[in-house]
């Protein structure tokens, strides 16, 4: 027989985000739970000034401090119903304190389900690893394949990148290790899943010869976008098509200058010429890819500022984010 | 003098030259795109640029190792994993020209292996085994009919070099040793063709203790990783590789 009393399960740093969906079409954030050192907090949900015909709800990540110390785990499951939207964002850049050996790691776990029609929107601030930190996280998304020919597939925009460190005190990737693994998988609704995206990056200063920093060149900042979904077509062709018309490295810029000066030259193009001028002021460096139906952006810059403007300025850009999940999901960003 | 050298050296020697038409030679794994983006830095001596080259031949070795050596050595212990491999390995390369680079050698692989090299496997059990693998995986690989999924087989390098390795019964540490070797002559050859290095320095690069070493820890810190485990650990390599595609000239395909 089933226990009819609350049974609390929760383990330290377990959390629990689960949006509903309540017949016919109004979400509701069913369960948010969490314990220390976890701290969960959901504003009333938004609507986006276009379209009031969906609820987007927002859950802000929090940790006691701001950051782990050393040997704190947290375990993040988000379960996202039938056509719901969530925002995920975190307040302030995560801070990894410094462990007192290699040997004690803190790690965080997130694992989401996406249904069809869901979205998931998580564009935090980077993470901000200390001087002698130790670190891993996983993202885990399981995005289910729609069983009727009618449903659309979930849509996930997801970003998760690291920062350099405390670059006042003159810290620059001096972590002792720092690995974050993002995981897409297709899951059919017999528990059979099939990977789709993976992007695990491992730095350990163990393992390298020399410092993590002549690894990184000169970036202090390191970051991968993963777009899937019908949702997000437009943000990932957007990417593609940018990238494509970024300035050749190595050429001549022979077409500086026109002839007679008074071409037409549209809105976009200003834009676009505005915003590849910021970003070689800021040296911001990136490459998009389109594969197996997601588009993976990964970008790097030598300031987390560059990066952030140069993020922020090309999902303002495209305006899909905006449009569908309102200004809030671009908080972090801002 | 022993004289009949063991059929597995004759393998290694055959898979080791520079003649076997994988196109390696191609392909310059993210160089020229490194060469090209930080010219300026290089340009104020000779020495500086030799010095940036070797610093990328150890990461670059150190990242190959890292997200490919998995795979190869998987292949090699699990022929009846190679599909899955496979999906892997492309779900697991988010960069179109890395991408491209990876099954283009692939797919060179089994046309060799099919026309070539299955003619002469050896009849112990293992062989035996991971040639019928390779020749099955290449069968299905040219009717390319997606799964479940909506996913093709792609034909990625690393997997099936790790069973084609096996099914000419090199040895594990072999199979390891000769694919990071390979890298490092590909990079090299490279280095000599964009005239960042001659080809007396690139030989002796490739002789050095230096190498040999840095091969040697990389299969040391590899070998205990699965392939679920493999990780970029040099993570700029992916935005040289990825802005490959933005270089106003370019004499490689990587």
């Amino acid at each position: 027989m089933s226990n009819p009393f609350l049974v609390n399960t929760a383990k330290p740093g377990h959390g629990l985000i689960h949006l509903a969906l309540l017949p016919p079409s109004t979400p509701r954030l069913k369960t948010t739970s969490y314990q220390y050192p976890l701290k969960l907090i959901s504003p009333a949900p938004s609507r986006t000034e276009g379209d009031a015909r969906h609820l987007i709800h927002t859950v802000y990540l929090l940790t006691y401090g701001g950051g782990l110390v050393a040997g704190d785990a947290i375990e993040l499951t988000v379960i996202l119903e039938p056509t719901t939207r969530l925002i995920l964002l975190t307040q302030g850049s995560t801070k990894l304190f410094k462990s007192p050996s290699p040997a004690v790691v803190s790690n965080q776990r997130t694992t989401t389900t996406i249904a069809p029609g869901s979205i998931l929107c998580y564009l935090p601030d980077p993470v901000q690893p200390f001087e002698h930190s130790c670190f891993e996280q996983s993202q885990d998304y399981h995005v289910t394949v729609p069983s009727a020919g009618s449903e659309k597939p979930g849509n996930l925009c997801v970003l998760d990148w690291v920062s350099n460190g405390r670059q006042a005190n003159g810290e620059n990737w001096s972590f002792h290790r720092y690995a974050s693994r993002n995981e897409v998988y297709l899951c059919m609704s017999e528990g059979k899943r099939r990977l789709l995206l993976r992007d695990n990056i491992l730095l350990d200063r163990n393992d390298i010869e020399g410092n993590v920093a002549s690894r990184m060149h000169s970036l202090a900042v390191f970051g991968t976008l993963i777009l899937y979904g019908p949702l997000f077509q437009s943000l990932g062709q957007f990417f593609m098509m940018e990238f494509k018309a970024l300035s050749r490295v190595g050429g001549r810029k022979w077409d500086s200058g026109s002839e007679s000066g008074d071409e037409e030259v549209d809105a976009a193009t200003i834009r676009r010429v505005q915003r590849q001028r910021q970003e070689s002021t800021d040296g911001v460096l990136w490459s998009a890819a389109s594969v197996r139906g997601c588009v993976v952006v990964k970008f790097g810059a030598p300031t987390v500022e560059g990066g952030k403007r140069w993020l922020h300025s090309m999902l303002t850009h495209e305006g899909t984010v905006v449009r569908e999940l309102g200004e809030r999901a671009l908080l972090c960003l801002r | 003098m022993n004289t009949s050298p063991s059929a597995s050296l004759h393998a290694l020697l055959l898979l080791s030259d520079s003649a076997l038409p994988l196109g390696s030679f191609a392909f310059s794994s993210g160089l020229e795109s490194f060469l090209a983006h930080n010219k300026q830095h290089h340009a104020s001596s000779v020495s500086a640029k030799v010095q940036a080259f070797e610093a990328f031949l150890e990461h670059s070795l150190a990242n190959v190792a890292s997200t490919a050596l998995p795979y190869v050595l998987t292949a090699y212990h699990h022929s009846e994993q190679l599909e899955d491999l496979d999906n892997d390995f492309d779900a697991s390369t988010p960069c179109t020209v890395a991408r491209r680079a990876s099954i283009t050698q692939g797919r060179a692989l089994l046309t060799i292996w099919d026309r070539a090299l299955s003619a002469s496997v050896s009849s112990s059990a293992d062989s035996q085994e991971a040639a019928k693998a390779l020749t099955a995986f290449a069968t299905a690989s040219k009717t390319c009919k997606p799964d479940l999924y909506g996913l093709q087989l792609n034909s990625h390098f690393p997997p099936l070099f790790g069973l084609t390795c096996r099914a000419l019964s090199l040895a594990e540490s072999e199979t390891a040793y000769l694919f990071l070797l390979n890298h490092a002559k590909a990079l090299l050859s490279a280095a000599v063709r964009a005239s960042v290095i001659g080809p007396y320095q690139s030989q002796s690069l490739l002789a050095s203790e230096k190498l040999q070493r840095c091969i040697a820890t990389c299969i040391k810190r590899e070998t205990a990783r699965t392939a679920e485990e493999a990780a970029v650990t040099s993570p700029v390599m992916d935005l040289w590789m990825g802005r490959h595609e933005l270089l106003y000239s370019r004499i490689f395909n990587s």
